[in-house]
């Protein structure tokens, strides 16, 4: 079975279909890379897989689970926002502005989620938040605020926060489209090496090099729809689409 | 200005430290009620709660839209109607946590929804629900948000306290008007009950000032 399976999916602004029909199916490991002009829609997909966004139209099955709701007794039920909230727990986010809660050092930050949502006792989730933050190597950092650390730092911390939940999937929504260009390289070493632990991962993301080095598939996006779904070597060879191609071109990543 | 009379001041002092005396007990006891109501009205009308939300919207909408005195009134001559039978004092106290916390419920409300959309999309994204996300995340951050605003709102209830002087109680300003009635020397009174007032709110301000800086 599939870990994610997308059906249909649109999400529609009044009448504007920012996401329009998409349909993807992604197994346990697969770590896709979801690329194309901005306004393509890939953050709104990404934000409709947890619930952050409601999807228009389509299903969106994480692990066997339908996260809209549940069939009872043949019939349709939407889930409440409990439930939502609960199936969000095993997907794991990272947002491009980081937004580290600002009145937490990095540890709590990290030890919020087991503590309030899974009901750990402090101590337990504050030894499982370092933990993690030492996955990211920030040991040195626990007790900072998000104000005292450089975006690239925050960025990990954002990271750590998710995996302390012990998520099946994570999404990334361009996690280095904010930082200053000499801290991207951390922040890409960290998704990299929970890659190659095997977490399955959607990644929104701008830096091409990344997305062909470390993806298994790309994804194009261009005004909603997913236009080329295919393997990164063949993406940056020989992509199919004339979409592709432009963009590729326009990002200098393609001879004129 | 050869003609003030200081005597009627030094004469009142003992019976306008008593009137302080009375609006400070009154304040502070409104204060608390209206602080702990206009907190949780603040949460709910920041929730996803529907019904709740609504109820509070319309509580809101008559506080703002009626006087204070209006309430006063209200307060003072319904609640005996609807079998609560309080003292002068109390249904002072009522009145004016009554109109305070519909306007801490709007500060509490503002505050939380000027947070950034980022932290409660974070808050979401762990999988907390909307009043985890509230409670842990929005509010701890918007107390320090909250302190200029909510120390206009004390101020207000303070001054609006010198309106129960018409249902008879004896706080500061009816003091100063039972001096005035005695012994006629209205602008030596009014004069004085503006300083008594201006030392009261300024300590206010000196007190709000220290915990703002203390939530930095």
């Amino acid at each position: 079975m599939s870990l994610l399976a997308i059906k249909g999916l649109s999400k529609i602004y009044g009448e504007i279909p920012v996401v329009d029909r998409v349909d993807l199916t992604v197994q346990q490991g697969e770590i896709v890379m979801i690329v194309g002009p901005s306004g393509a829609g890939k953050s709104t997909l990404l934000r409709c897989v947890n619930r952050i966004e409601t999807p228009s139209e389509g299903t969106i099955t994480v692990d066997g689970t339908d996260m809209a709701g549940e069939v009872r007794n043949g019939k349709f039920v939407p889930d409440k926002p409990a439930q939502t909230a609960k199936k969000r727990q095993r997907i794991g986010m990272a947002f491009q502005r980081f937004n580290l809660f600002a009145h937490l050092s990095a540890l709590d930050n990290v030890a919020i989620g087991p503590r309030r949502v899974l009901g750990m006792k402090a101590s337990v989730a504050r030894e499982l938040a370092a933990e993690q933050l030492a996955r990211v190597k920030l040991s040195d950092h626990m007790a900072k605020r998000p104000a005292q650390l450089s975006g690239g730092q925050q960025q990990r911390v954002a990271i750590a926060r998710a995996m302390a939940m012990k998520p099946v999937l994570m999404l990334f929504d361009e996690p280095t489209s904010a930082l200053d260009p000499e801290l991207v390289g951390e922040v890409l070493e960290v998704i990299k090496s929970l890659a190659e632990d095997g977490m399955t991962m959607l990644v929104v993301t701008h830096e091409m090099q990344f997305a062909r080095e470390v993806g298994t598939r790309i994804l194009f996006m261009d005004t909603g729809r997913v236009l080329e779904d295919t393997d990164p070597k063949v993406f940056f060879s020989n992509p199919a689409h004339a979409r592709s191609r432009e963009f590729l071109r326009r990002i200098q990543m393609m001879p004129a | 200005m050869g003609d003030f009379d200081w005597n009627a001041i030094w004469y009142g002092i003992p019976y306008m430290l008593n009137g302080t005396l009375v609006t400070l007990e009154i304040s502070i006891c409104a204060m608390i009620v209206g602080c702990v109501f206009g907190l949780a009205f603040g949460l709910v009308s920041a929730s996803d709660m529907r019904l709740p939300r609504a109820v509070i919207r319309a509580y809101i909408y008559f506080v703002r839209g009626t006087p204070a005195l209006v309430q006063i009134f209200l307060v003072y001559f319904a609640l005996p109607r609807i079998g609560f039978e309080l003292s002068a004092f109390w249904s002072g106290v009522v009145a004016l946590a009554f109109n305070a916390a519909g306007f801490i419920a709007e500060i509490v409300r503002a505050s939380l929804q000027s947070i950034d959309a980022g932290q409660s999309e974070a808050a979401l994204s762990i999988g907390m629900t909307n009043r985890q996300s509230i409670l842990f995340i929005l509010l701890p951050q918007s107390l320090r948000r909250m302190t200029p605003p909510l120390t206009n709102e004390i101020i207000t209830l303070v001054k609006s306290s010198s309106l129960l002087s018409v249902i008879s109680i004896t706080e500061l300003t009816r003091s100063a008007q039972l001096i005035i009635a005695e012994r006629f020397v209205p602008f030596e009174l009014y004069a004085a009950l503006a300083v008594y007032y201006l030392v009261i709110i300024s300590v206010l301000s000196w007190i709000s000032e220290y915990i703002e800086k203390k939530l930095a």
